[in-house]
């Protein structure tokens, strides 16, 4: 991406904000925009298939994508990720060269910048201050796979749900609120916890009774997150007061 | 993805840069039916801009008369539209079907005019064609590669080298 692009300043904006960049140089982000290249797809598009998985690295400008596999025998999805702005896929055959069994869906209009492989592994190699952020964010990734593989062999679904909303709740605002999954469909919250719309809807509906949620059609917000932390240890029967260095 | 159509959209500055672009793309066997171009050329008081048809093509009559009527010769179509909000804009290319199909058709999506419903139905997302518009109404000029997947590709490859300032690819 050129300098006099008139797409620069956002991606520059978006990428100051993102977790993987924000403590980049801006000569050092400067130097990555050369080599990537923007492009776009539109909500419910198809954004790289398994086998399309070893070409390219990608990073998010705008829009949120779906990391998903789906059962073909029984159509069943199960959606592993839901990334935002600022986030880079596939990092695992970015690091190891082999095909990822999933699939990237767009689920807005997605903005995004590439790059192939080798092109990226050059990069990172004259700017080793990127492994910084990168290996953190790596570690993040990993803590999310392994925190979601015991939660579907040790919790219910309903606590399984509670984890979703207390991982994307977003702390440092005055009010809670809940970033990337609110607007999601119930059967699309159901994807990400192993589970099936109906049970979804069941606990929902609870949740609101008890005042901990809002949900309307297209919308979900925490009400009461001190209750949901309390009801997820109730569950756990484990601390997660110390949310922010364990998970 | 291969099979599935794409496009490649690059913003040029001046007439020159596009033409030089529009010349490699040639050059390089790059299927120019399938390429489409747009850009204003009307200057209130400069020139008298008009376009008509002699009986042996058409001819354009306009500040760069030059610059068009040697597209036209490179590319399939052309056509002089008044878009509102971006006013007097000359196109080339299979863009110029797609404008008529979608007034002839009325199937003008909500909020967008004919060149934005046309930039919508090739898988350009709204921020993008609000963009591109910009970039028109600013007497810049772009250039729509579209095709299958490995023909954009090639497109755009030469596009990034060429003056273009931005080279985008967009999926349906």
């Amino acid at each position: 991406m050129k300098s006099d692009s008139p797409f620069y300043e956002n991606t520059i904006k978006a990428l100051k904000q993102s977790e993987l960049f924000s403590g980049l140089k801006e000569a050092v982000i400067q130097d990555m925009l050369l080599m990537f290249r923007r492009q776009t797809w539109l909500r419910k598009s198809i954004v790289m298939q398994p086998e399309e998985t070893v070409k390219e690295f990608f990073v998010i400008i705008s829009g949120r994508a779906k990391v998903s596999r789906i059962n073909p025998d029984t159509g069943k999805e199960f959606i592993l990720f839901l990334l935002g702005p600022g986030d880079g896929f596939d990092i695992i055959p970015l690091l190891n060269g082999k095909e990822h069994n999933v699939s990237f869906v767009a689920m807005d209009d997605l903005e995004a910048l590439s790059a192939p492989f080798t092109t990226v592994h050059d990069w990172i190699e004259r700017h080793p201050e990127f492994n910084r952020a990168f290996l953190p964010y790596l570690g993040k990734q990993i803590r999310l796979i392994s925190n979601l593989a015991f939660d579907l062999a040790l919790h219910d679904t309903g606590t399984r749900l509670m984890k979703l909303f207390l991982q994307h709740t977003v702390h440092d605002n005055p009010y809670p609120s809940l970033k990337l999954i609110n607007d999601l469909s119930n059967e699309k919250l159901a994807s990400m916890i192993g589970s099936v719309r109906v049970v979804v809807n069941r606990f929902l509906q609870k949740l609101k009774e008890e005042g901990i949620i809002d949900a309307h059609r297209g919308s979900l917000e925490i009400r009461d997150l001190q209750a949901l932390v309390q009801k997820i240890e109730l569950h756990v029967g484990l601390s997660t007061r110390n949310k922010k260095n364990t998970n | 993805m291969s099979g599935k159509q794409k496009s490649a959209v690059s913003i040029f500055n001046t007439h020159t840069d596009a033409e030089d672009a529009v010349r490699e793309l040639q050059k390089s066997g790059f299927d120019m039916k399938k390429l489409s171009i747009a850009g204003k050329d009307y200057h209130s008081g400069d020139s008298v801009a008009g376009y008509y048809n002699t009986g042996d093509g058409v001819k354009y009559r306009g500040k760069s008369g030059v610059f068009w009527e040697g597209v036209w010769e490179t590319v399939l179509g052309s056509a002089f539209f008044i878009i509102p909000g971006i006013g007097p804009v000359v196109f080339g290319g299979p863009l110029v079907k797609w404008i008529i199909s979608a007034l002839e058709g009325a199937t003008l999506v909500d909020g967008l005019n004919a060149i934005g419903t046309v930039f919508y139905s090739i898988g350009i997302p709204n921020d993008s064609i609000l963009e591109y518009e910009t970039s028109l109404k600013s007497n810049k000029l772009l250039l729509v590669a579209n095709g299958i997947a490995e023909e954009v590709e090639q497109a755009r490859k030469i596009l990034e080298a060429t003056k273009a300032t931005d080279t985008t690819v967009h999926h349906g």
